[in-house]
């Protein structure tokens, strides 16, 4: 229940804080964006923007217009330019990103949970996760530079980028050592039970008993790293120069550009919502199948 | 690692890697260009400029020493600040005040649902251009950190035994200040705690050389220092140049081996809290 509350409340509360913070600043928004004295006709600009009405105004016009698909335009950034065809342009690239980061992960964790994977490499999976992601990205970008030079925007150096931004995603902060040394954890201490020894006397599988109860935790930690994938994903983007969400988050502040900012941080709030709506599922299915089983008597 | 080196001889190692990185930031110059310049482009070892100098003829251990002093207090406090809601998620586990728990647990999960770097950039969005500092964002990333810390100290207590923990001990006659404070976290938080601080640590040195790099990669100020100082981020920035056939390898190399020092620091402080 917490989950789905909070799957819910998070694309409207991001935006909602983002929009206190602007009216927190020193000065009303129209100005910062739009300084009389630099640029003629503000007070249009407000109107036009909904910024003349206080932030409950503003804020209420941008739900309406983000659930119709409507992020309004460019402050800075492109000015004018819809910042939806912005996301539409660069979601694409950071969810292909992300879930190529995710597939190594997802390898690594079953790899651990079936013992595919011996303890052994965990030494040298931690010592690889403590590079960061800065540096592994720096790699990545000087080889596509030697490799690809002026072409490095051509279709094909893109999705090499693509493959590079994920294999630095994918290793880079403890990522892949994260989730197989954590799954380990997990599994390892479940076999320890008394009642998958038993299990394994009546010559049931060990995993196949284990796995209804340790699957939440497990769609807990991969929850928590596809978050830590989508937010390695912003200095990956800039660093390799993928046109993905990152990116556009990361242009986004650098020009002040709020219309952009607030629907960045909206896509990836509404990304993070659809991934506690899933942990979210994974939950009831789990107690679901848990009261579908015989109930054992006291 | 654990059982050939002692608890004294890690943490030995651990101030040793602590002192090399920050306490040059004790006396980093105010501005770059601070006293001599000379050749550009020398490498280690020259004369006045053991770590080589940049483009410019400046020596590259002001960037070092200015870089120190960027990241070493921010990152210390963050490192503090997640040490101290770690105790505080110890505490109430074992203080059996369920509904601020769950309010806790429930607030932890509204914040911990966010990519970290997505609620950074929007800090730092909001920070006046005049006010550039990383001690925003080290908190704001420290407050991000805190339920993950709060969560494992909680699971620490839980499995210690809670409120049955702490009502053993008041049995055996023991003050509050003993059991809360000597036993359950002097005793049993501290590696969970140390290991938590620490890694907020390195994290925000990361941050810092991750958002410095984007910057000065698009030509644009810091978010977290002000235009005068420069970063550990320049020295990769400058050392990236290495592939590009610039003569600045001893950057690159200076850059990755403060980089690696930080990555050492933090795996010799937890191998330091968890050895005997």
């Amino acid at each position: 229940m917490v989950r789905l509350f909070a799957a819910l409340a998070l694309p409207l509360a991001v935006p909602a804080v983002i929009t206190l913070f602007i009216w927190a600043l020193p000065g009303d928004p129209a100005s910062i964006i739009c300084p009389p004295e630099i640029c003629g006709g503000t007070a249009e600009l407000a109107a036009k923007w909904h910024l003349d009405q206080g932030p409950w105004h503003f804020y209420s016009q941008w739900v309406v217009g983000a659930l119709q698909g409507d992020f309004g335009n460019s402050w800075r950034m492109q000015t004018g330019f819809p910042v939806a065809d912005l996301l539409a342009d660069s979601v694409p690239r950071t969810a292909a990103l992300v879930a190529l980061a995710f597939v190594p992960l997802l390898l690594g964790a079953i790899g651990s949970a079936t013992r595919i994977i011996p303890k052994q490499v965990d030494g040298v999976l931690s010592a690889v996760g403590l590079i960061p992601a800065v540096v592994l990205s720096l790699l990545a970008a000087a080889w596509v530079t030697l490799t690809y030079g002026a072409m490095a925007y051509d279709p094909e150096a893109m999705r090499v980028k693509l493959l590079l931004g994920a294999l630095v995603l994918g290793l880079a902060d403890a990522a892949l050592s994260g989730a197989v040394v954590g799954v380990r954890g997990i599994t390892e201490s479940e076999r320890t039970q008394r009642y998958v020894q038993m299990a394994i006397l009546r010559g049931e599988g060990e995993l196949s008993n284990a796995l209804p109860n340790i699957l939440p935790a497990l769609a807990g930690q991969m929850r928590a790293r596809l978050l830590g994938l989508l937010s390695g994903a912003v200095i990956v983007e800039v660093i390799i120069r993928i046109d993905g969400l990152g990116d556009l988050i990361w242009q986004g502040t650098l020009t002040q550009d709020f219309a952009v900012v607030l629907a960045a941080a909206f896509g990836f709030a509404l990304l993070s919502s659809l991934m506690l709506v899933l942990q979210a599922a994974v939950e009831v299915g789990v107690a679901l199948h848990v009261r579908k089983s015989p109930q054992v008597m006291a | 690692m654990d059982k050939l080196l002692s608890r004294k001889v890690l943490g030995i190692l651990a101030v040793l890697a602590f002192a090399l990185l920050f306490v040059p930031g004790l006396f980093a110059p105010e501005h770059l260009a601070d006293g001599a310049s000379f050749e550009p482009w020398l490498g280690f070892g020259s004369e006045g400029a053991p770590l080589g100098t940049d483009r410019s003829g400046h020596p590259l251990h002001r960037y070092a020493m200015q870089g120190a002093a960027v990241v070493a207090g921010p990152s210390l406090i963050a490192g503090l600040v997640v040490m101290a809601f770690g105790v505080m998620g110890g505490l109430l586990a074992c203080a059996g005040w369920p509904r601020l728990e769950a309010a806790v647990q429930g607030f932890g999960e509204l914040i911990g649902a966010l990519p970290r770097m997505v609620v950074i950039l929007v800090v730092a969005l909001l920070l006046p251009k005049d006010a550039r500092s990383l001690t925003p964002i080290a908190l704001t990333w420290a407050l991000l950190s805190a339920p993950g810390a709060m969560d494992e100290a909680a699971a620490v207590a839980g499995r210690l035994g809670g409120t049955r923990f702490v009502e053993a001990l008041r049995a055996h006659g023991f003050s509050g200040f003993r059991i809360y404070l000597v036993h359950v976290v002097g005793m049993n938080l501290r590696p969970v705690l140390v290991r938590q601080g620490v890694d907020t640590l390195v994290q925000v040195v990361f941050l810092e050389i991750g958002l410095s790099y984007l910057a000065v990669q698009d030509s644009e100020p810091s978010f977290t220092h002000g235009d005068s100082t420069r970063s550990w981020a320049d020295l990769l920035y400058m050392g990236y140049g290495y592939f590009l056939e610039v003569p600045s390898g001893h950057a690159l190399v200076l850059g990755l081996g403060l980089v690696g020092i930080v990555a050492l620091f933090g795996v010799l402080v937890n191998r330091a809290a968890r050895a005997r």
